[in-house]
C-alpha cells in the first residue's frame, strides 16, 4: 500500500515513514501544499496523511481538491496540531476518513490506518488469526475454532489494538489513550487497564493458554504471533 | 448618582442658599429702613411744632384747653399735646414706642414720638403718631414681589441650568454608554467617535477608543499566540514521541533503554496533557466555543459515568445517581462533559476505598442545582481557596495531577455563567454545588 505524507515538519514525516516502512508501506512525501497537490492530481494513493498547517497554504483546500477529483478512493488520515474547536468536524464532513490531533502514538495511527482499510475495501479478511482464535473486526467478535467468546466492548477493543500492533510493546499509557479516548488528566497510572486485560485472559486462557499474551514488566503489554 | 443629577442638585441647592439669605436680608433691611424712615418723619413733625410752639394760636389753643388732639381724616397720623406736672429739669425727654391707639373708635398700630418739654414754665407731654398699617402693608407687598421675583428667577435659571447640562453631557453619557456600558468584547467595538465640541470628552473618547483597541489587539495577538504554541510546542512533542516509538523497534535495545524510553514517553504524555489542559482554559476564556447545544445534563452524566465506571470499580466506590429532574440548556455539550467529568473524576480521585459519590439535583422557580458529592479527603477552608489556582496542587503524593482540573471547572462554569460553590469538610468529603441560573435555558 502507498501513503502520502504531507507534512512539512520533516522530522515527523521521517519518523511516520521509518515506522510505516517497516509495516510494509511504500512511501512518498510533499512538503508544501504546492507538491502535495501535484502528487495528488497525478498518482492514486491508499492513504494521505495531511498535515493542515502547511508554508504555503490550508491543507483543506487539498482535501477539497482530492474530493473534485473523480474515481479517486485515496484515504485521507488528517493530522493536525492546530488546536482549532472545529477541525474535526470540519474535516470529517470535508470528506476525511479520520483525525489525529499531534502529537500522536504511532501505534494509534497505524491501528487507524487498518480499520480504515478494512472498512473501505470490505476485506475479506475481515477476519484476524491470532493462533486458534479469530478477530472478527467488522462484527466486533472473538471466536475460538468455533465458539464465541463473550468480550465487553472494552476487552475486545483492548485484544483488537494489541493485535493490529503485534510483536510490540504497548505501553498502559498508549492503551489507555486508545480504548478510553483522549481524555485531559486520566491517571495512566492507575491500573483499571490491567483489571480488563487481566479479565481479558482469563476468558482466552479457558480454551487454551495464552502465554504469548505478554504482561512487558511495569509498562505495559505485547501480543507476540 | 449620575453627574447630571448631583449637577442638578448642586444648582438647586446653591440657589436656594441665594433666596434664602438675600430674602432674609431684604426683609431685616426693609424692616430697619421704615422703621428709620419713619422715625426721621416723626423727629422733622416735633421739630417743626416746636417751631411753632411760640406761635399764638397753638399758645392759645393750649391756654384754652387741657389737652389738644388733632389728627387727618384717615387718621394715619395724629399729634397730642397735654400739660403735665411740672418738670424742674430743663432736659428734655424723647422716645420712641410702637403701640395701640384708639382714636375715635378706630384702633391703630402707631409709631409714636413722645416728648416731654417746658414751655412758658410750663411742662408738656407731646406725642406724634403715624400709622403702622400703611407700612405693614407696603412691607408685605414687597417681601411677596420679591420673594415671588427671586422664585421666578430661581426656577428660570434652574430649568436653564438642567437643560444645559443635560446638553453639555449629552456626549459624555453616550461614551458611557456606547463605549463601556454595551461592550463586552473589545472584538465588537464601536469606534465611532461620539459628536462633541467639548476638548474633555474628545479626549476621554478618543483614550478609550485607543485603549480598547490595544485591547483588541491583545486579544487577537492572545488567540494567535495560542495558536502558535499549540502548534510550535505539539509538533515537537509529536516529532519525539514518534521517534522514540521508532527506536522500540530495535531489536537490540536492552532492557534497560527499552524502560527508559518508554518513561521518556510517559513524560512526554503528561506534557502533552499540560498543554492540552492549558490550551482548553485559554480557550474557553477567549470565548472560542459556540454555545449551540442543547445540553441535558442527566445524558452527560450517564456518558461521564460510562467512562469513569472502570476507575470506580477499581477503588470500589459507590456511585449513586439520584437526579429527578430532566434539565436542559443552552451551551456547549463537549464543555459541560469536560466540567463533570473533572469533577466527578475528582470525586473518585479524592475519594477512600469503598467510599460513596452521590449526584443529586433540585429545581427551584430561579435555579436549578446539581450537587456532587463525596465522601473523600476533603479541604480545609484555605485549600478551597487555593484550589481553583492553575497548578495548584493539594495533594502533593498525588503524581498523575497536574494541578488544573479545577482551573479548567472554573474556565467553563465562567464561560456558561454557572455558579460554582464548594463544601468540604476535612476528612469528610467534598460537595461541588452547580448552580444553573434559569435564564440560561
Amino acid at each position: 500500500m502507498n501513503v502520502l505524507i504531507v507534512e512539512d515538519e520533516k522530522g515527523l514525516a521521517l519518523e511516520i515513514d521509518e515506522f510505516l516502512s517497516h509495516e510494509g508501506f511504500t512511501i512518498e512525501h510533499a512538503r508544501t501544499k504546492k507538491t502535495g497537490g501535484e502528487k495528488i492530481f497525478v498518482n492514486n494513493y491508499d492513504f494521505i496523511l495531511l498535515d493542515l498547517g502547511l508554508p504555503d497554504g490550508d491543507g483543506f483546500e487539498l482535501l477539497k481538491m482530492l474530493k473534485d477529483l473523480k474515481d479517486r478512493n485515496d484515504a485521507v488520515i488528517i493530522l493536525t496540531a492546530r488546536g482549532a474547536v472545529d477541525d474535526r468536524i470540519m474535516g470529517l464532513e470535508q470528506g476525511a476518513d479520520d483525525y489525529l490531533a499531534k502529537p500522536f502514538s504511532l501505534n494509534e495511527l497505524l491501528a487507524r490506518i487498518h480499520a480504515i482499510t478494512r472498512r473501505k475495501h470490505k476485506l475479506e479478511s475481515n477476519e484476524i488469526a491470532v493462533k486458534d482464535f479469530r478477530i472478527n473486526i467488522q462484527n466486533r467478535t472473538v471466536h475460538y475454532l468455533n465458539e464465541r467468546i463473550n468480550l465487553t466492548k472494552k476487552e475486545f477493543e483492548i485484544f483488537n489494538y494489541l493485535v493490529l500492533n503485534k510483536n510490540r510493546v504497548i505501553s498502559r499509557t498508549n492503551l489507555t489513550e486508545h480504548v478510553w479516548g483522549d481524555v485531559l488528566e486520566i491517571n495512566s497510572d492507575s491500573n483499571f487497564v490491567d483489571v480488563h486485560v487481566k479479565n481479558l485472559r482469563k476468558k482466552l486462557s479457558q480454551f487454551i493458554p495464552v502465554d504469548w499474551f505478554e504482561t512487558v514488566r511495569s509498562i505495559g503489554y505485547r501480543v507476540n504471533i | 448618582m449620575k453627574l447630571q443629577v448631583k449637577l442638578a442638585l448642586y444648582n438647586t441647592l446653591t440657589k436656594l442658599a441665594i433666596i434664602v439669605f438675600t430674602g432674609l436680608l431684604i426683609l431685616f433691611s426693609l424692616e430697619n429702613i421704615t422703621y428709620n424712615h419713619i422715625t426721621a418723619r416723626l423727629k422733622d413733625k416735633k421739630d417743626e411744632l416746636m417751631k411753632h410752639l411760640s406761635s399764638k394760636e397753638i399758645t392759645q389753643i393750649l391756654n384754652q384747653q387741657q389737652s389738644f388732639t388733632d389728627y387727618n381724616i384717615l387718621k394715619e397720623e395724629y399729634i397730642f399735646l397735654k400739660p403735665i406736672p411740672y418738670l424742674s429739669s430743663r432736659q428734655t425727654e424723647e422716645s420712641f414706642v410702637t403701640a395701640r391707639r384708639t382714636i375715635e373708635q378706630t384702633t391703630d398700630t402707631y409709631l409714636i414720638l413722645t416728648y416731654k418739654f417746658n414751655f412758658n414754665n410750663r411742662s408738656y407731654l407731646l406725642e406724634i403718631g403715624d400709622t403702622m398699617d400703611a407700612v405693614i402693608q407696603l412691607k408685605q407687598t414687597i417681601k411677596e414681589f420679591t420673594l415671588l421675583m427671586l422664585f421666578v428667577a430661581l426656577s428660570l435659571t434652574l430649568v436653564i441650568d438642567l437643560v444645559f447640562t443635560k446638553y453639555l453631557l449629552t456626549p459624555f453619557y453616550q461614551i458611557i454608554d456606547r463605549k463601556l456600558i454595551r461592550v463586552n468584547d473589545p472584538m465588537n467595538f464601536d469606534y465611532k467617535k461620539v459628536n462633541t465640541t467639548t476638548q474633555d470628552f474628545e479626549l476621554l473618547d478618543s483614550s478609550i477608543s485607543t485603549l480598547m483597541k490595544k485591547i483588541a489587539d491583545l486579544f487577537i495577538l492572545e488567540k494567535q499566540f495560542i495558536a502558535n504554541v499549540s502548534h510550535e510546542l505539539l509538533t515537537p512533542i509529536s516529532i519525539i514521541s514518534s521517534r522514540l516509538e521508532n527506536v522500540l523497534l530495535q531489536e537490540k535495545l536492552t532492557e534497560d533503554s527499552e524502560n527508559k524510553i518508554f518513561a521518556s514517553l510517559k513524560t512526554l504524555n503528561r506534557l502533552k496533557s499540560i498543554i492540552n489542559s492549558l490550551l482548553l482554559i485559554s480557550k474557553v476564556e477567549n470565548l472560542q466555543f459556540d454555545k449551540n447545544d442543547a445540553v441535558d445534563l442527566k445524558n452527560v452524566i450517564a456518558e461521564v459515568y460510562s467512562e469513569l465506571e472502570d476507575r470506580l470499580d477499581d477503588k470500589g466506590i459507590v456511585f449513586n445517581n439520584t437526579i429527578t429532574h430532566a434539565y436542559h440548556f443552552q451551551g456547549n455539550n463537549s464543555l459541560i462533559h469536560t466540567l463533570l467529568f473533572n469533577i466527578i473524576n475528582n470525586a473518585i480521585k479524592y475519594n477512600n476505598k469503598g467510599g460513596s459519590i452521590v449526584i443529586a439535583d433540585a429545581m427551584y422557580t430561579e435555579q436549578y442545582i446539581l450537587e456532587i458529592s463525596d465522601t473523600g479527603i476533603g479541604m480545609d477552608s484555605e485549600q478551597i481557596e487555593l484550589a481553583f489556582n492553575r497548578f495548584e496542587k493539594l495533594n502533593r503524593h498525588e503524581k498523575e495531577s497536574y494541578g488544573l482540573g479545577l482551573a479548567i471547572v472554573k474556565s467553563i462554569t465562567a464561560f456558561h455563567g454557572i455558579r460554582i460553590n464548594i463544601n468540604s469538610v476535612k476528612d469528610k468529603g467534598t460537595t461541588v454545588k452547580l448552580i444553573f441560573s434559569k435564564e440560561m435555558i
